[in-house]
């Protein structure tokens, strides 16, 4: 027999020298990849077969070294299973990340996908299998038996078992319908211990007739697939103990690889072995070529190689004659659906399997198929019947599976989406600040800006536990046993309302609400729905509403006062509280084919009894909704699954404007959840990769991220100070709009007043630094408009030596006609557009003053609604201005001048008069235009209609901003 | 080593030199809204619950008494952190691992204080204990190499702690040498004789100990 050499080649690092890793390769089903992985290294690799120079593709997402591989056997989905406990869902070949299917408590030695796809089998260390749905990432069942570590699992290709081996060489032979144990043989292979370097493996015969085991006379015994008695064994060269084997994909030969660091390859049939290769390092993983004659290897030092013609020509080829060949197309059950939150929503997401297409097409229709599918579901059925079997399943499972009993508008129904057409699914009612259940660990059912509510399934019971963030201001709330298992809650200052799905007949839907103070003994108070089923719920200033699946809106009062019942126009998607305000949102239509969710919002003021606001919620396309919310100032906000946030601001008549973007600003490996937000930044918790939500424990903290609005990159490169002057527009006109609010309300808004002149502050500086830039750039037509654009005058004038020191006196001289304009426009605005049309050199500016006219005439209407403290404030907005003009101007753009001024006069409103005195008495380069000024500036001294233009002048600018930062954006 | 067990030796006291880490910072996580702080020391806060902020320790420390924050353990306190730097202290002989300077009195608060704070506390505690005595024992072993020509010791990122225990022995050390070095050529006073020789002498005491 001669002996080849197989050059290997490096796609891990070794351990370290002596410390043999265990590592795993394995080729997808049309030959294309190979994978390979170590348990020395937590990247995956996946490497093109047919460039083999080409670098691989590195998944890197797991934390620990990775155990164990596997690939559907339709190769459109990676599972990987790792030390660090997490098995995670890739998309193959692509490598996507999909989800973590499941987490141990240990790490994980072993994976497999069953045949069709459908179910993917996990174990390790822990004490119980896990065999997990992929359809909807469910626990479907654990099985429990082994005494040692699981190191090898393989499904009966005909679908009815499943085999595993433990390291103590014990095999168990399970039923998959029940779930029982049929055969245990103990200690038929050999013990490797604790070395995982060494891991017993079995593995069906692809027809599913017999078992092969590596034996304990340094042979491969094969077991009965039924029986599971002793068939023959396999025994030749092999000086040490078998550490792997593999059976070629027509079931004719076997590769084994021994701890005497050969492979052997055997003609099953004649039971003796036809070629060996000896190699410096053990062989610990093998595969073979699905299409061809080649065989996979990969050695503990994490080198890999293919073994090319292993079985000689003048014999039959591995591949030829597959038994039952439905290689190329499995049932079809397409893994996984495109979107990104698939753990978060579970059904709605497992939803795309497009059986349509590929099982009808299906050249021989396979009965046994059928059935196999058919097992699958019952075993979801059975699961679901018979809980103490198994662990227990997550609510959201138990929810579809009643929707099945029911048979109602199968929107979350497995056994109806086989029978669709390819395409999303509506999204599935959620809690905004909610997580997903995860078996055996605590889950957030609420998380906002106040506190927290936990809840763990324990023995059929929950506990909920309720904290607040400020532990010094909420009461301290006992924690409670839930008998109902409650899945949804909302958390405020005044108490939690809970909320259960139904399950079965006897357990009804269940709204609850417990305040936390109350002068009354017994003020909790609980709700059952016959025959409908909460979705959502939302807590106000002494309201309740729950949101059914008959898209009903209840509104019950803090004491259980059944208020209002009120028809919603769609299925409830979530709902948010705020004082007196409720938004619902809700879909208006099925997904569009492209698989964006149409949904709209309604605002309803619940105290008023009134609609406060109705319309489309925008979504990026293909991304669902994942938090919904009010900001700390009472703003509408949404942020989707595509990482933008939104906030319903009033600009033009009330719109959605992108806040916040996560790809703008996040680094690859964190993902944002939302918990709340307010005027500057946004609260949310940091998660690292591959988490998309927060654990319980540790308690997450909350991070301040800047907004960061989804701007384009500008020729300027100033993205921030871009991003800075949107801001502050918005801000501004956010406080704007509630001065109208307050004003029309009677209240006083003198400190909303200082806020405006702070943003305005802030606002001018941000634009001399554009204005720098722009310059810097040659940009100056933008500079120009963006002089205009400046609130103060002393900025303007910060601008002009600012562009004098840059050299550019055009810019300076026209800058200086801007500002004669605008002093002349606050001197009398008809003065100012008869200049304006005398320069029609520059269009512009008599754009800018007929809009000027416009809004005077406004402003003439809004007048008798502005309160006097609006004039004192002018008044003391000049005086900084001009004080800052005089003294400060040589320090050009100093960034702080504006903010002096303010903080000099604010208290001084007395001291006014002589200020000003002094003011105009004061030499050097006071404008000459300037000593107008403090005359107007004077409510006692001037006119009424004086005093009408000054607050036109006070207001001109505010309702003209949000239309230039947009008319800017276009531009760019 | 002897010095370590003797207080007097020392130039300050472990407490002392406690008080002076209490002003390094450490970011806490309040359970409270508290307006910011303006200490002499800088302005903190504002404070805003579940938000991380950055304090000085003994704010820190004061907080967490009373029951109104969480204490982050640093960066460098976790044990995979720490398991490395055992590692690299243990492979080096001569390198000494960059932590702060004052790692041995913030983990000590921080084990007094916020033991409930830190994951893995007993492994994070025994860890660090490890690293500190490898510390010590290299700093006794490269003082063991003394001799007559030290005028100079130079140990790079030795901590607060190390160096306190350390100076004294070493100052003394090297002013005793100087004594007798100033006895010595007296002795043999050979003037001029061998000038290449003195020189190299001269020269051989100013190189620093590469530490």
């Amino acid at each position: 027999m001669k002996i080849r050499s197989l050059k290997l080649r490096e796609a891990h690092k070794p351990a370290g020298v002596d410390r043999p890793s265990c590592c795993s390769v394995l080729w997808d089903q049309r030959a294309h990849h190979l994978v390979t992985a170590s348990s020395s290294d937590p990247a995956i690799s996946i490497h093109d077969a047919l460039l083999p120079s080409s670098p691989p593709r590195i998944l890197r997402h797991h934390r620990d070294g990775v155990t164990a591989l596997a690939i559907s056997p339709n190769s459109t989905c990676l599972a990987s299973g790792s030390i660090d406990h997490s098995v995670k869902l890739y998309k193959f070949p692509g490598g996507d990340f999909q989800t973590n299917v499941t987490r141990f408590t240990l790490p994980i030695r072993a994976l497999a996908f069953n045949k069709s796809g459908s179910m993917l089998a996990a174990a390790g260390d822990d004490e119980g299998l896990k065999l997990i749905n992929t359809i909807d990432g469910s626990i479907a069942r654990v099985l429990k038996g082994h005494k040692g570590s699981v190191t090898g699992l393989a499904f009966d290709p005909n679908g009815e078992y499943l085999a595993s081996m433990d390291s103590m060489g014990t095999v168990i032979y399970w039923e998959l319908h029940s779930g029982a144990t049929l055969h245990t043989l103990k200690g038929i292979a050999p013990n490797c211990g604790s070395d995982f370097s060494v891991i017993n493996v079995l593995s069906w015969s692809p027809d599913g007739e017999t078992l092969a085991v590596p034996g304990l006379k340094n042979d491969v015994v094969m077991y009965d697939r039924d029986t599971a008695e002793k068939l023959f064994s396999l025994r030749g060269d092999h000086l040490q103990s078998v550490c792997y084997l593999s059976w070629s994909p027509n079931g004719k030969y076997m590769a084994t690889s021994g701890l005497d660091r050969q492979v052997l390859i055997w003609d099953v049939d004649k039971k003796q072995d036809i070629d060996r290769q000896k190699f410096d390092e053990r062989i610990c993983c093998m595969s073979w070529k699905p299409i061809g004659n080649a065989l996979a290897v990969i050695d503990t030092a994490g080198k890999y190689g293919v073994w090319e013609s292993v079985i000689p020509s003048s014999m039959k080829s591995p591949a030829e004659g597959i038994p039952n060949s439905r290689s190329n197309n499995s049932n079809g059950l397409l893994l996984f659906d495109e979107e990104e939150e698939e753990y978060e929503e579970p059904s709605a997401a497992g939803s795309i399997s497009d059986p349509g297409e590929d099982s009808f097409g299906e050249s021989g229709p396979p009965c046994r198929k059928r059935l196999r599918k058919q097992s699958t579901y019952d075993e979801l059925w059975e699961e679901d019947d018979n809980d103490k079997l198994s662990s227990p399943p997550k609510p959201k499972s138990r929810k579809e599976c009643h929707d099945k009993k029911k048979a109602s508008d199968n929107v979350h129904d497995g056994l109806g989406s086989i029978m669709l057409p390819a395409r999303s699914k509506m999204q599935d009612a959620f809690q905004p600040g909610s997580t997903p259940a995860q078996p055996g660990k605590r889950r957030f059912l609420c998380y906002n800006m106040i506190g927290s509510i936990t809840t763990i399934e324990q023995e059929g019971y929950s506990h909920i536990e309720i904290d607040f963030h400020d532990t010094g201001k909420g009461p301290r709330v006992p924690s409670m046993t839930d008998h109902f298992g409650f899945t949804m809650a909302s958390i405020n200052e005044n108490g939690s309302v809970f909320a259960n799905p139904c399950k079965g007949e006897k357990n009804l839907s269940t709204l609850m609400y417990r305040p936390f103070c109350s002068w009354a003994s017994n003020s909790e108070w609980s709700m059952r729905f016959e025959g409908e089923e909460v979705k959502a719920v939302a807590l106000g200033t002494g309201w309740v509403a729950a949101i059914t699946s008959l898209n009903l809106l209840r509104i019950f009062t803090e004491g259980g006062l059944q208020k209002h019942v009120v028809s919603l126009e769609g299925p409830v998607v979530t709902a948010s509280g705020f004082k007196d305000e409720l938004a619902v949102v809700t879909h208006s239509s099925d997904c569009l084919s492209s698989g964006d969710q149409v949904v709209e919002f309604t605002v309803f003021n619940i105290s008023k009894s009134t609609k406060a606001m109705q319309g489309r919620l925008p979504l990026t396309p293909g991304s669902q909704l994942m938090w919904f919310g009010f900001s700390e100032e009472g703003l509408l906000s949404s942020y989707d699954s595509k990482g933008l946030l939104k906030i319903f601001a009033s600009q033009y008549g009330g719109s959605w404007v992108p806040l916040f973007s996560a790809s703008k600003v996040k680094r690859s490996d964190e993902s944002y959840w939302v918990v709340g937000l307010n005027m500057t930044n946004l609260f949310c918790v940091i998660c690292k990769s591959p988490d998309l939500f927060p654990q319980v424990a540790p308690k997450p903290v909350l991070s301040l991220v800047n907004f960061s609005i989804p701007l384009a990159s500008s020729d300027i490169g100033a993205e921030t100070l871009e991003n800075e002057f949107i801001l502050n527009y918005t801000h501004l006109s956010q406080i704007h709009h509630k001065i109208e609010a307050a004003a029309q309300a009677g209240m006083d808004v003198s400190s909303l007043e200082d806020d405006v002149f702070n943003v305005e502050a802030a606002q001018d500086k941000c634009i001399l630094r554009l204005i720098a830039s722009c310059c810097n750039s040659d940009k100056l037509a933008r500079a120009t408009e963006l002089v205009k654009l400046l609130s103060l005058e002393k900025s303007v004038r910060g601008a002009i030596k600012l562009v004098t020191a840059l050299k550019l006196p055009n810019l300076a001289e026209r800058f200086n006609s801007i500002l004669e304009v605008r002093l002349l426009a606050e001197k009398g605005p008809k003065d100012a557009s008869a200049l304006n049309v005398q320069d029609s050199a520059s269009t512009s500016i008599t754009a800018a003053a007929v809009s000027e006219k416009k809004t005077d005439a406004i402003m003439t209407l809004t007048t008798p609604k502005l309160s006097a403290p609006l004039f004192i404030k002018k008044v003391k907005s000049q005086e900084g201005t001009r004080v800052g003009g005089s003294d400060q101007i040589d320090q050009d753009v100093n960034p702080s001048i504006p903010n002096d001024g303010a903080t000099k006069f604010k208290d001084q409103k007395i001291a006014l008069q002589t200020n000003v005195g002094g003011e105009i008495k004061k030499p050097g380069n006071v404008h000459e235009l300037q000593s107008e000024r403090p005359s107007s500036g004077f409510p006692k001294s001037t006119d009424n209609l004086e005093k009408i233009k000054n607050a036109g002048q006070a207001h001109r600018q505010p309702p003209q901003r949000p239309s230039n930062p947009f008319l800017k954006s276009a531009v760019k | 080593m002897a010095v370590q067990s003797e207080p007097d030796y020392s130039l300050f006291t472990a407490q002392e030199i406690e008080f002076v880490a209490e002003d390094e910072l450490i970011e806490i996580v309040p359970n409270m809204r508290m307006d910011p702080l303006n200490l002499i020391c800088g302005d903190f806060g504002p404070f805003l619950p579940q938000i991380a902020a950055q304090v000085p320790l003994w704010l820190a420390v004061a907080l967490k008494k009373r029951g109104k924050c969480t204490i982050r353990p640093p960066e460098w306190m976790s044990v995979e952190k720490l398991t490395r730097v055992l590692e690299a202290e243990r492979d080096s002989e001569r390198e000494f691992q960059l932590l702060p300077f004052h790692y041995v009195e913030i983990s000590r608060l921080l084990f007094d204080h916020a033991r409930d704070d830190i994951p893995d506390i007993y492994m994070v505690r025994s860890l660090i204990e490890d690293i500190r005595d490898v510390r010590f024992h290299k700093v006794q072993s490269s003082l063991e190499t003394f001799d007559g020509r030290t005028s100079a010791v130079q140990i790079k990122s030795l901590s607060a702690m190390e160096v306190n225990i350390v100076r004294p022995f070493v100052a003394r050390a090297l002013q005793s040498f100087q004594k007798l070095d100033s006895l010595l050529p007296e002795t043999d006073s050979t003037p001029n004789n061998q000038p290449q020789e003195a020189d190299k002498a001269s020269k051989g005491r100013r190189v620093l100990r590469g530490r």
